[in-house]
Parts: structure tokens; C-alpha cells; sequence
């Protein structure tokens, strides 16, 4: 659902040679609004958050920027795959086969490879913290890589059908629907598979008694920090494809 | 007077010299048309039975070339005197199927990129729906990976000494594996070929979707050869593997026609 | 026999499953084609635009234009190939409009682009393509359909083998099998020699007396095939 885009009327004066500022979602108050968010979370990950006990010395630290970069790339993927399927199959004649679903769908998975890249690297540096190895390859390891190997098998194939904007977005709206199955049990099915040992503290953290009020104090605005970043950056992402269209069809 | 149209209900005959109308819902037929051409091209012309055989046969020979060593080797079992196999049977079964994946996305590509590249699948979009068309092709390509996958799994078991295992679950397993296998390569042959891609895009595509069917199936190898356990295990495991494909064939047959047409 | 209700128009969707709104294929349905401001684009290249016409059952339509005019393109459209940027390519039989998927049991389509299958021999490719239809051809009725196009004999080779002429001729085959109500010729004499050109002349002057009439639409540069039609459409490049 795009934000309606609020410009000033035309004055009499000759047209302005830089288009206005936008309001709404893109506009600056959003942009400092989440830096402002964002520094509070830094600073508070290293000077409000206290040493967690049973993580090898600061490493707790990147739960605040690593747990929500790996549940948004998830919920990235469910965004898109939603525009996906309203582009395919919306009974309202003018959102269905609409390009700028699929814009919208492609700009999340864009993010959501951004998003599930950062997972990666922060939660191999944990690990390599924590372990001793960068690398294990316990369920949620598995879930993450299997992720990011969805993101950039969607960002070939997106560049592949380039052509003609209706083929390609056809074939990736479809292509996420059908990756819905392996998302759905990369992130459900695989973490509980019995067979494989899980290093991972999840249950610790999932349960909010575990947690002191100082961790809260950080956690919950880092959480809410990471999903504006990723809605600020939607919007941007997208309002740059309707700039691209505009473009294209003069 | 016209041809009476081939609906459901007794097969009448027209009043045309020559042509007799079906009975079957019209799908069903048209896909086994399609299944029965493209049996009939595969036998003439032989490509995807070829660069199967040629693949799996070269692959298993060296894998018993290369594994020689492994299957004598033997590890300690901590606290008693006795040794096990290093490589234990779910291993075996593990590398058994990445060998299947491997064939799978080699052959079954064929039946779909063979379409496009000579344009036919124009001639088809004019003769039948795209339901049947996706039903066709995935009959065609569970027959060419049951087939590969009867062939080659004596031929592992000979060679690396895997073990049956409980005769059941075994099948069960094999049965699960290869519908997964031919539903993920078939939809993605359908996509890869329509981006006019090269075989990169193809393995590109598919990898993610087999990526978690493999981690599935190890799940189920460990299954097979755990001995004896609670059947929910068994079950978990090897439902899982069904309805990974059954998922996976079900989103594809709604979502082909957006594929296959214009 | 009742004709059921023609399929609905754009909420169906290329996911159709099964043809489940067949109007009944009979010798004399009576077709019509309608373009309704039909224009197409390939990315930013608009092809043509605002195409508008009216082919009734029995008459011949013929489409013209300089290369890359677009009239492979609109007869793409017709036969519900491709859907337009703009407007609406039209097709009802019996009265009752055809959405782009139930419309073609209906059409019989002859292009260049149209190929088939190599490693098949002509028979088998018939044989094939009239199963999907829901007919099975006797040996008889084979021999005449080739007979018909002028590839008598030649049933038993390999499509592989034969020469370009003969591929055309057994694409009219393939396009004729269920005596379609609506024909939709790309080029009609492509790759023919003076006696293809004839069957081709004999074709759609079949087409023409079909019962109900049968329509024809052809996309040619020849002018000898300009005269073919009544009613004629000159596409230009780029409006």
C-alpha cells in the first residue's frame, strides 16, 4: 500500500529544477527518526546492555543486530511472497498482473537478501566468538543459508527474464510462490529436526524472564528499529522503481 | 449433425467417418497423450536416457573408485572395545541421493527446454490446456527418475555395501524422495526454459528448493538405518518427505499456467 | 445440444486446469472476430496501436504492413497467444464470446514460428495433436488429410526430413485437423511451390463455404495474396 505522496501546488513561478521533498514514508523525518533510533540502539548495545551470563566475553552484544536481521529476512520473504500472489491472483482487476505488486515484491526480496547477508556474517562472527568455528551446521545455520541461497537464486532469475517487465515478473512472482514450500519448512520444519543438535541459545532468549530489564531496554527498540529501517527502505526502494517507470515510458 | 462433444458419459461414435471420442475427463487424456509422445521421441532419440545413464554410470564408478578406503576404514566406539563402519549407512544413503539429485537435474530438464528451444510448445498451447501440459511432463519425468533411481540403487548398494534396512521404510523413502526430486526439477525446468536460460539459471533455481529436500532426506536416511524406534518417527520423517512433493507439485500445477502462457 | 455458458473474460486467468466451457465444436459454428482498439508494446516499442474491425462468419480478412508492423503480433493476439497492452481481441462462436483460452479448440493457426515436433513422423505428429483434440484418426483418415495437403506417401518420414514446403503443408494438416471455425494464416505460402500456393487458394475458399461460414485472417506482404481477402487492415510501424 503505497503512502500518498503530498506535493505542494505549482506556484506561479517558473518549475522548480529538483523535484520537492517527498512526505509521508520517504521523507526526512522518517530518515532521522530511524538514524536517531538506530544510534540509541548501538549505544545502548555496548553501554546500557550488561555482559550476559554463559557467552564468552561481549558476544551477547549481537543479539541486538543480529536476532532481528534474521527474523526480518524472513518476514521479508513473506511480504513478497503476499505481493506475489495479490499480483497473480487479486480479484480486483486493477491490482491483478499491476507491475508495481511486483515491484513491490521484488524490492522486498532485495531487502530481504540485505537483511539475511548481515544474519549471516553477524551470526558466524558470534559463533566463531562463542565456538571457536565460524561455521557449524546446526538447523538454524541450515535455515539461514538455505535463505540466502533462495534470495540470490530470485536475483538471478529476475536478472535472466529482464526482457520484457510482464514475462519477468511472471515467472519471479511465480518462483516465490512455489519457494514458499522450502521457506516454510526451512524456517518451521528444520530447526525442530531431532537429528541434528542445535547449538543455538534460542529457547534462552524466547523467553522473556531469561532476560534482564536492561537487555529489554535495548532489545525491543532494536527490534522495532530494524523493521522501520526495512519499511523506510521499502518505500525508498520502491518509489525509486515508479521514478524508473515514469522514466521508461516517456 | 455435429460430434457429439467428449464429456463424462458413455463413449458414443460419430457420425464423422473415423473419429470416436473418449470418455475420460479430457485432462487425463491429454496428459497421457503427452506422457505417451514423449516416451515415444525419448525412445527414438534417446537424449535425456543418455546423459542420465552417462551421468549416473560415471558418477557411481567413481564413487566406489573413490570410496574404497572409506568403507574398510573403522572409528573406535568411546568406552568399549569395539569399532564401528566410519561411513554409516545414512551416510551411504546421504551420498546415494546427492548422486540422484545430480541425475535429476541433468535429465529432466530435457522434456521442457527441448520444447521451447524448438518452439513446439507453441503447437501445444494451441492443443491443450496448460494443466495437462504440467501433468504430462511430471508423469514423464517421475517415470525417467524412478527409472534411473531403480537402476542405480542396486548398483550403490553394491558398491558402497549400504544396507537395506527395513524393507518398508526403505521403499517409502525412495518412493518419497524421487516424487520430490522430479516435481522440483520439473517446474523448475518449466521456468528455467521459459527465461530461455542456460543450464547455470536451472541449477541456480533449483538449488535452494532441493537444498531443504536434502536436508529432508538425510532426516530420513538417519531414519531408516536407526534401527528400532517409535513408528511417529518413521512417519515424521517419511511424511515429511511426501509432503515436501506433494506441496511442492501442488503450488506448481496452480501456478503453471502462469509459467507456460503468454 | 446446449452450448454451456462461454468461459468468463479476464478473472479466469492462464491457470485454467481443464477446458471445462467447450462450446461445441461442430461444422457450422458460426464465428466472428473483433478487434477493439487492439495496440501492442514490447517494453517501451509501441507495435501498433487502435486496430479496430469486424470479421464476420464467411469473409476473409487481410492484414498488411511493412516488416515489423506488427501483424504476426496481432494474429498472436487473435488466437488469445498473447494478451495486448490495449484493447481486446474478440472471438465469439455461435454468438457466445470465447475468453483467450477457450477460443482455441476453435482456431486453426498457421505461422512460421509455429514448428512440429521433428522426431515424430508427419502420421505421428497428426496422430498426436488430433488425440489432444479428442479424436482419433483411422488409417484412412490420415491418408486422406495428407493426401489433402499434398504429402501423400510421406506420412512414415521423420518431420526432420522433410523439406521446408513439406513442413508447411503439414502445418495446414495440424491447423485443419477439427475443421476449425476461425483460421488464422501467418505468411499462408511460406516455403510453397505453385502448387501449395493452390491448395492454399482451395483452403480458404473452403474456409469461406464452411457451413455457418468460416473465417479467415491472413498477415501477408505477397500481393497476389492481398487479393484473397475482402476486407483489408494496413498496419504502420510505430503509431
Amino acid at each position: 500500500m503505497t503512502t500518498a505522496q503530498t506535493q505542494p501546488p505549482p506556484t506561479a513561478s517558473p518549475p522548480p529544477s529538483a523535484p520537492e521533498p517527498p512526505a509521508g514514508i520517504q521523507g526526512a523525518a522518517w530518515k532521522w527518526g530511524v538514524g536517531l533510533l538506530m544510534c540509541y540502539v548501538i549505544y545502548g548495545a555496548f553501554f546500557i546492555a550488561r555482559n550476559a551470563v554463559g557467552f564468552v566475553g561481549d558476544s551477547a552484544r549481537i543479539i541486538f543486530f543480529h536476532v532481528p536481521c534474521a527474523v526480518l529476512s524472513s518476514i521479508a520473504y513473506f511480504v513478497a511472497a503476499a505481493y506475489a500472489g495479490l499480483y497473480l491472483f487479486s480479484s480486483h482487476p486493477e491490482k491483478r498482473f499491476n507491475l508495481e505488486l511486483d515491484a513491490k515484491s521484488a524490492a522486498a526480496m532485495e531487502l530481504g537478501f540485505l537483511f539475511c547477508i548481515l544474519a549471516t556474517i553477524t551470526g558466524s562472527l558470534f559463533a566463531g566468538m562463542q565456538w571457536g568455528t565460524f561455521w557449524n551446521w546446526d538447523p538454524r545455520e541450515i535455515s539461514i543459508v538455505g535463505m540466502l541461497l533462495l534470495y540470490a537464486a530470485y536475483l538471478v532469475l529476475r536478472s535472466a527474464g529482464g526482457e520484457q517487465p510482464d514475462k519477468r515478473a511472471r515467472l519471479t512472482t511465480v518462483y516465490i510462490l512455489i519457494t514458499l514450500i522450502p521457506t516454510v519448512f526451512l524456517v518451521w520444519v528444520v530447526p525442530r529436526i531431532q537429528a541434528l543438535q542445535s547449538l543455538h541459545p534460542t529457547s534462552v532468549l524466547a523467553n522473556p524472564k531469561n532476560t534482564s530489564a536492561a537487555y529489554k531496554e535495548v532489545l525491543y527498540p532494536s527490534f522495532l528499529a530494524f523493521i522501520l529501517l526495512f519499511v523506510w527502505l521499502f518505500q525508498l526502494r520502491f518509489r525509486l522503481y515508479k521514478l524508473g517507470a515514469k522514466d521508461r515510458s516517456r | 449433425m455435429g460430434r457429439v462433444a467428449d464429456t463424462a458419459g458413455a463413449g458414443p461414435v460419430s457420425a464423422q467417418a473415423g473419429v470416436v471420442t473418449s470418455s475420460r475427463p479430457a485432462w487425463l487424456s491429454e496428459a497421457a497423450a503427452l506422457f505417451a509422445k514423449d516416451l515415444r521421441a525419448e525412445m527414438r532419440t534417446k537424449v535425456a536416457i543418455s546423459a542420465i545413464g552417462v551421468f549416473t554410470l560415471s558418477a557411481l564408478l567413481l564413487l566406489g573408485l573413490a570410496t574404497a578406503a572409506l568403507k574398510e576404514a573403522q572409528i573406535p566406539i568411546p568406552d568399549t572395545d569395539l569399532t564401528r563402519p566410519a561411513w554409516d549407512p545414512a551416510g551411504k544413503m546421504a551420498l546415494l541421493w546427492v548422486l540422484l539429485c545430480f541425475a535429476a537435474f541433468t535429465g529432466l530438464a530435457h522434456s521442457f527446454v527441448h520444447e521451447e528451444e524448438t518452439g513446439t510448445s507453441l503447437a501445444l498451447r494451441l492443443s491443450m490446456p496448460a494443466g495437462a501440459v504440467y501433468a504430462g511432463k511430471l508423469a514423464f519425468n517421475l517415470a525417467l527418475i524412478f527409472a534411473v533411481a531403480l537402476v542405480a540403487t542396486p548398483l550403490y548398494m553394491l558398491i558402497t555395501g549400504m544396507p537395506l534396512g527395513p524393507p518398508l521404510v526403505f521403499l517409502l523413502v525412495m518412493i518419497g524422495g524421487c516424487t520430490g526430486l522430479a516435481g522440483a526439477a520439473t517446474i523448475v525446468a518449466a521456468l528455467a526454459a521459459k527465461a530461455r536460460g542456460t543450464g547455470a539459471l536451472y541449477s541456480a533455481l533449483g538449488l535452494p528448493i532441493l537444498f531443504v529436500f536434502l536436508a529432508l532426506l538425510l532426516n530420513a536416511a538417519k531414519t531408516v538405518y536407526a534401527g528400532p524406534q517409535p513408528a511417529l518417527d518413521v512417519v515424521k520423517a517419511v511424511g515429511g518427505l511426501f509432503s515436501y512433493g506433494i506441496l511442492l507439485i501442488t503450488v506448481s500445477a496452480l501456478t503453471f499456467g502462469f509459467i507456460w502462457e503468454d | 445440444m446446449p452450448a454451456r455458458q462461454a468461459g468468463k473474460t479476464s478473472a479466469s486467468g492462464p491457470g485454467r486446469w481443464y477446458n471445462s466451457d467447450k462450446v461445441q465444436r461442430e461444422d457450422h459454428n458460426e464465428a466472428s472476430v473483433a478487434w477493439e482498439g487492439v495496440g501492442h508494446r514490447f517494453g517501451a516499442r509501441s507495435v501498433f496501436s487502435d486496430v479496430c474491425a469486424q470479421v464476420e462468419a464467411g469473409q476473409v480478412c487481410v492484414v498488411t504492413g511493412p516488416n515489423g508492423s506488427g501483424k504476426s503480433t496481432l494474429l498472436r493476439i487473435t488466437a488469445g497467444l498473447l494478451q495486448p497492452s490495449a484493447g481486446a481481441a474478440r472471438i465469439s462462436v455461435n454468438g457466445q464470446p470465447l475468453d483467450a483460452v477457450a477460443r482455441r479448440p476453435h482456431l486453426g493457426y498457421v505461422a512460421p514460428d509455429l514448428t512440429l515436433y521433428r522426431e515424430l513422423t508427419g502420421a505421428e505428429n497428426l496422430q498426436f495433436f488430433a488425440r489432444l483434440r479428442g479424436m482419433t484418426l483411422s488409417r484412412d483418415d490420415l491418408i486422406a488429410r495428407l493426401s489433402a495437403v499434398g504429402l501423400r506417401g510421406r506420412g512414415r518420414d521423420l518431420v526432420s526430413a522433410y523439406s521446408s514446403g513439406m513442413r508447411q503443408r503439414l502445418k495446414y494438416a495440424f491447423a485443419l485437423l477439427d475443421q476449425p471455425s476461425i483460421l488464422l494464416l501467418d505468411e499462408p505460402t511460406a516455403n510453397l511451390d505453385v502448387d501449395g500456393a493452390a491448395m492454399v487458394e482451395q483452403v480458404i475458399a473452403a474456409q469461406r463455404r464452411r457451413a455457418g461460414g468460416g473465417v479467415t485472417i491472413i498477415a501477408t506482404n505477397e500481393p497476389r495474396e492481398v487479393e484473397w481477402g475482402e476486407l483489408r487492415i494496413r498496419l504502420e510501424p510505430g503509431r
